[in-house]
């Protein structure tokens, strides 16, 4: 019998997958960054999977709260192309 | 009164053998969470009317008295009705899936954080159960993580509104939110140093002595200051400082998605005000040298985060709001040091009384 924890982990690295794609492939900075956001709490997921919970919450503590801000931060302080065209 | 104490506990200890007898317990569960999201829901509503009925007393006005009576109780549901029927504008430079996202990312972040919420502890034939959604070991820690989803969502409402005063907003949230992080986190360390634990659980009877808000002081303070900034309420409201920017990132949102994402700024609100009562005002103890009179804690819990949610009000009428320069140095240059002061007093504290 397979085991039923599969089938959140089979989901949870779809969205882990797609959205690392999205992180290279995206037009616009902001975009990668949020993609990357969500790779990042999938990897939390994963941890949860893992039973290791406190893995877990500092995943998301750390990098999402602290580098994905940090990210976030330094998109913003980067000017785009379009605005300097314009 | 003794009989009603005696009905609350018989309701718990059923609630109790149906949850360790009934075969479908997770269901059970599933429901009675659901319930406890819907009520605390309910407690965001209630915020909503006491802040402006009470902010009408505070500015000597009389505040909503026209729908549901003479005290305007029924103002809320006409405000729904009118935010569900008007129309559903998103404009056209905005990113839409930032756009749409915002509102359900904010309200997401607050309802995860209510999982973890304990409202009670019951001692039934010698065992323990919290009374909560879900009892985790590491229950502040969690708290910390979620509510830091909240960033992304006005950021995400920032840049996704493709407005210019809406992204200054986002801006300015980011630039807050790096510096009041890190104040809350250190002051919610420095009650985990004390309690020995990070289950809000057992941070709660650690305080059936003594009350941290007593033991630490200055602790309560910052934790105070750096949750009115995190749940961005007036003196730390320069993301949607009316003045300078319309209305921050919430200047495009319209009809019921501006609902949403206002109404989850108040969710976490009364979370932060849960927050504060259970890990410095004691949360379902009763007073410290009286005792609980024989009333259910999760009464006293209710009352104290009623007392602080007023708090929140009294200090948003109050008090004018800051300039963004100046809150970034409160942040950095007084509140940081603080909270090391604090986290410093408060391990020598631990040690001595451990």
């Amino acid at each position: 019998m397979i085991d039923l924890q599969i089938i959140p982990f089979a989901i949870i690295s779809i969205i882990m997958i797609g959205s690392s794609i999205m992180v290279v492939k995206s037009k616009e900075v902001v975009h990668s960054a949020f993609h990357c956001v969500i790779a990042m709490m999938s990897a939390a997921g994963f941890y949860v999977l893992l039973s290791a919970q406190f893995v877990a919450v500092v995943q998301i503590l750390v990098y999402v709260g602290a580098i994905g801000v940090m990210i976030l931060f330094a998109v913003m302080l980067t000017t785009r192309e379009q605005e300097v065209e314009s | 009164m003794g009989t009603f104490v005696e009905l609350y506990d018989g309701i718990m200890e059923l609630l109790v053998v149906l949850f360790s007898t009934w075969a479908l317990a997770p269901w059970v569960r599933g429901v009675l969470g659901g319930l406890v999201i819907g009520a605390v829901f309910g407690g965001a509503l209630v915020m909503v009317y006491l802040e402006r009925k009470f902010l009408g007393d505070i500015q000597s006005r009389i505040g909503p008295n026209r729908v549901g009576g003479r005290f305007g109780v029924l103002q809320l549901i006409a405000d729904a009705i009118k935010l569900f029927t008007k129309e559903d504008i998103i404009p056209a430079k905005a990113d839409k899936w930032l756009f749409i996202g915002a509102p359900i990312v904010a309200l997401t972040s607050g309802f995860l954080m209510v999982a973890v919420i304990p409202f009670d502890l019951l001692v039934i034939n010698g065992k323990e159960y919290a009374v909560a959604v879900s009892r985790m070991d590491i229950s502040i820690l969690y708290l910390e993580a979620v509510s830091g989803l909240a960033i992304f969502a006005i950021f995400m409402a920032g840049w996704g509104s493709g407005s210019k005063y809406s992204l200054l907003a986002g801006f300015r949230n980011v630039a807050k939110m790096i510096g009041y992080e890190v104040p809350l986190g250190i002051s919610i360390i420095s009650v985990a140093v004390m309690a020995h634990s990070l289950d809000i659980v057992e941070i709660v009877q650690a305080q059936s002595t003594l009350w941290y808000i007593i033991a630490q002081p200055l602790g309560f303070v910052v934790f105070f200051i750096a949750l009115l900034a995190d749940v961005g309420r007036i003196p730390f409201d320069q993301t949607e400082a009316e003045e300078e920017l319309v209305a921050g990132w919430a200047t495009e949102y319209s009809g019921m998605r501006w609902g949403l994402a206002f109404f989850a700024e108040y969710l976490h609100a009364v979370v932060g005000a849960f927050i504060i009562t259970l890990i410095f005002l004691g949360g379902w103890n009763g007073l410290p040298l009286i005792g609980n009179l024989n009333i259910p804690g999760i009464f006293w819990l209710i009352a104290k985060t009623i007392m602080v949610i007023m708090l929140f009000i009294w200090v948003r009428g109050a008090l004018p709001r800051y300039r963004i320069d100046q809150v970034i140095d409160i942040g950095w240059k007084v509140l940081i040091p603080l909270a090391l002061l604090n986290l410093l007093w408060s391990t020598i504290i631990g040690l001595i009384w451990a």
